[in-house]
């Protein structure tokens, strides 16, 4: 548990020197932007609650204008934040050792724990009831293996390409890379296949005992790929351009973190509701 | 309640007020005052490369004026559920339901539970730790000093959606004045489900206001979540070489576990309060009888809300260990064991949580098992509590504002603790439960050991924040008193609780009427002493005396002269090279200077 080095402490303590609207010192516009867009968001998801139904006490105009609007100024803000904070001038700025960045995500990925949790616990609790509840849908088929096996080869190839970049082998790298995110695609295209097959072609229940749980579990780690599969496109496109070495890989490292959870949580999901359903 | 009020009074105050606002945003105060104080609470102590003006506020990043943003933000929001306090202890001055109606009663019990919880409590300890946590670890900053500004500025917003309610009836009562329809913001009531949010009852609800809350609660708690892992990592990677996990601070030590806390706490009241809102919305099974039912809303909830309840008293506990050896004139005693007792109950904080549901009916053995660790955790907290004591032992005590506050907290806390320990009983609880006995308990901590806490370092680094001196002896009145009210208040709830009145009624039968008039008077003995408190600090902010001397607390003498003054003591230093004080420039607002340069000390 060594503190930070020097060029880590200058790293997140210099004003960004390429900031908009313009480096100004300690000071940055960036997260009261993100804070409003975040809130234009929430508040928009609220008042589409309120827009739902014969009794709709505002009308459709407002939250879809504050949806769209929040999503796009959350979104630009954090464009704006992360490119100037990690992005430009890449090689011009002192390389930290970006532990702060590793354990940041490390923690993430623990408080991610506890989010899934909450869902895990209801299946837990309705599973150890009368089971099954009603009819379940039929879920054990070759796209779940198909699927599970797309995804934990995707942990392995980008593994490799982390490797690759620590031990200099930039093409190597840059091949893998590209593997896992058409790997990463593959897995969301074949969820949302399993989706149609579910809910359009066999008319499987989304709210019922069971599909609260299923929906509601498989839906969030939907989410979680598809944020991930945007994730590694980042670094794909930053490593295109030439960024990240052997001594500075800090997002391919961060990036990985997050996908190997996630391929680990489909794998519970996988034992708890897949298999676990019908055993 | 607000329907009672003409629209046209709250209009003519809302747009006096904005007027005044801007009247004053347009006359801005000469930048310098001769006494070499800034308009700004933070004299002449912050970096000047800073945009100025609101401008600076708006952008910050720097811990320390983010730290004053979360206790400005922390304290207004404390305030608003003080009101809610306020009037709920006016409406149990007499047995039947007179002053508000039942409705209202019921939203302000819900929303001051909310408010305190999520928005004053939390938000004012971020904003010591953020502030002083740099200091005390001689770190530049925050580890993520964007993130930090970012995590703040969620608060504001989530606060508007929990307490939408109020605000949109206040809107719709003042635009219903003009010929528009206003019905959608009418809709809107403060929630009054309680603020555990028990299902089925905040399934059933109608009010759609529940909904906006809910999100309000989730956009909260990624905020609050942020902010910890802020101070992990901060506390983690940012210390110097030279100062070990063994010489690390006892307020960081409880910052770190807090936010151990917060990280698994937190992202979990988030989902649940996720999976309630499908629940209302969609047609999810989450909490229904064929699905998860009830029990599984309390579950979900009570592994959030124990963790919680000690979120909420760790950095008190570890602003008292901080403190109190500065006015003993001693080291802390034990300071490895109360470092090791915050870890522990940190740990058994996560299986304690059914202790908060022996009455429903679950499994008998499962109750026992909790009924052990729930007495259990008492033990690390007495290990504080006589860690303290003997801290004092033969010390040589200095009753300054910050000491008496902490005597104050140490014995509320003795009160408070051990009425929980009894509770934790499950054949008393199952007595008590649903009694004011419970709300006795907790609130001889929450308003007891926490504010006193808050008060005791806002006395204590109130100089080192501002560059001023505040009124002592106003201070030392102030402390004393909210102590005074703590007890009278909420001694008489136990004793009702004993008597069996049950909590959440807005009426009673008579016979209790003597012990909940002597409550409500001791509320607003704790109203007025926190109005004393904000009186003297912000007229102190204004025109206390300028501190010369860093070594306010003299604590040089017993060798405690820690980090943060150390840096108070350069800047101070670095000031007076920089900008020497102007002898031919004394205005109206300032002292003469023979008064600045002798600071009252603490006698």
């Amino acid at each position: 548990m060594g503190s930070a080095d020097e060029s880590s402490e200058s790293d997140h303590h210099a004003p960004a020197p390429a900031d908009w609207p313009r480096g100004f010192g300690e000071a940055s516009w960036w997260p009261l932007a993100t804070a409003v867009g975040a809130a234009g968001l929430y508040a928009g998801a609220a008042l589409a609650l309120l827009a739902r139904g014969e009794d709709a006490i505002v009308g459709p105009a407002l939250p879809s204008v504050l949806l769209v609007g929040g999503v796009g100024i959350f979104l630009a803000s954090l464009y704006g934040w992360t490119y100037h904070g990690f992005v430009a001038r890449y090689w011009k700025r002192a390389a930290g050792d970006g532990l702060d960045l590793r354990w940041g995500m490390v923690l993430f990925l623990a408080t991610d724990v506890m989010t899934f949790a909450a869902g895990f616990v209801y299946f837990f609790f309705v599973r150890t009831g009368p089971w099954p509840p009603g009819e379940l849908p039929h879920l054990l088929s070759s796209l779940v293996a198909i699927n599970t096996a797309v995804l934990v080869a995707s942990s392995v190839t980008l593994h490799v390409a982390h490797e690759s970049i620590r031990g200099g082998h930039r093409r190597r790298f840059l091949a893998f890379l590209g593997a896992t995110v058409v790997l990463g695609v593959v897995f969301v295209g074949g969820q949302l296949l399993e989706y149609y097959e579910l809910l359009v072609v066999e008319g499987a229940a989304l709210t019922d005992v069971f599909g609260s749980a299923f929906f509601a579990l498989t839906g969030l780690h939907g989410l979680h790929v598809a944020l991930g599969v945007i994730l590694l496109a980042i670094v794909l496109v930053r490593a295109g351009r030439g960024q990240f070495s052997a001594e500075r890989h800090t997002a391919v490292a961060t990036t990985s973190m997050y996908w190997h959870f996630v391929d680990a949580v489909w794998l519970f999901l996988v034992v708890t509701l897949y298999v676990g359903s019908v055993a | 309640m607000i329907g009672a009020v003409p629209g046209i009074v709250l209009a003519v105050a809302l747009l006096g007020g904005l007027a005044a606002y801007l009247r004053v945003q347009r006359d801005p105060p000469p930048a310098w005052y001769a006494d070499g104080g800034v308009i700004s609470p933070t004299v002449g102590l912050t970096r000047t490369e800073k945009p100025s003006g609101v401008l600076r506020w708006l952008t910050t990043v720097d811990h320390k004026d983010i730290g004053l943003l979360y206790i400005l933000f922390g304290t207004a929001a404390g305030l608003w559920g003080a009101t809610d306090a306020m009037m709920m202890r006016t409406e149990l001055l007499v047995p039947e339901t007179v002053v508000w109606n039942v409705e209202t009663y019921n939203a302000v019990f819900t929303t001051h539970g909310l408010t305190m919880l999520f928005f004053f409590v939390t938000p004012v300890f971020t904003g010591i730790g953020n502030y002083m946590l740099p200091l005390l670890l001689d770190a530049d900053d925050m580890a993520f000093p964007r993130i930090n500004a970012v995590a703040f500025w969620l608060l504001p917003p989530s606060l508007v959606l929990v307490r939408g309610g109020l605000i949109s009836d206040v809107l719709g009562a003042v635009l219903g004045v003009l010929p528009i329809g206003v019905g959608a913001l009418l809709a809107l009531e403060p929630v009054s489900m309680g603020w555990t949010m028990y299902t089925p009852l905040s399934t059933e609800m109608a009010n759609p206001q529940i909904d906006v809350t809910l999100l309000g609660l989730h956009l909260s708690g990624i905020a609050t979540t942020m902010a910890a892992i802020n101070f992990i990592v901060t506390i983690v990677t940012e210390r110097p070489d030279d100062l070990g996990w063994d010489e690390l601070d006892i307020f960081s030590w409880n910052m770190l576990v807090t936010s151990g806390l917060i990280l698994l706490a937190f992202p979990l009241l988030g989902s649940t309060v996720i999976l309630l809102l499908l629940d209302r919305n969609f047609g999810t099974t989450f909490f229904a009888i064929e699905g998860g039912g009830p029990m599984l809303w309390q579950h979900l909830f009570w592994f959030f809300g124990h963790p919680e309840v000690y979120i909420l008293v760790l950095p008190a506990f570890g602003l008292i260990s901080l403190i109190l050896p500065k006015f003993c004139g001693r080291r802390l005693f034990g300071f490895r064991f109360i470092v090791y007792s915050t870890i522990a109950i940190g740990v058994m904080s996560f299986g304690v949580w059914a202790h908060h549901m022996f009455a429903t009916g679950m499994d008998p053995r499962l109750r026992a098992s909790f009924m052990a660790v729930s007495l259990a955790i008492a033990i690390p907290s007495a290990i504080k509590e006589f860690n303290w004591i003997a801290t004092m032992w033969n010390g040589s005590l200095e009753l300054s504002a910050p000491m008496i506050c902490i005597v104050g907290a140490m014995s509320t806390f003795v009160i408070g603790g051990i009425t929980g320990v009894f509770l934790a009983a499950v054949p008393v609880d199952l007595v008590l439960h649903d009694t004011h006995y419970v709300v006795g308990h907790f609130h001889l901590i929450v308003v007891g050991i926490i504010p006193l806490a808050m008060i005791a370092a806002s006395y204590y680094w109130f100089p080192l924040i501002t560059g001023r001196m505040y009124n002592q002896r106003l201070a030392r009145a102030q402390a004393t008193l909210l102590i005074v009210g703590a007890f009278v208040t909420f001694v008489p709830l136990l004793v009702l609780g004993y008597m069996g009145m049950p909590r959440r009624y807005a009426a009673y039968p008579a016979e209790f009427v003597g012990l909940n008039q002597v409550a409500s008077i001791g509320a607003f003995v704790i109203g007025v002493s926190v109005v004393l408190w904000l009186v003297n600090l912000v007229q102190s902010i204004r025109v206390g005396p300028i501190v010369e001397d860093a070594d306010v607390w003299n604590l040089k003498e017993t060798g405690q002269f820690t980090r943060e003054w150390q840096w108070f003591e350069d800047r101070i230093e670095k000031r007076r090279a920089e900008r020497p004080l102007p002898d031919d420039h004394t205005g109206a607002e300032s002292e003469p200077s023979e008064e600045a340069t002798d600071p009252e000390k603490p006698d």
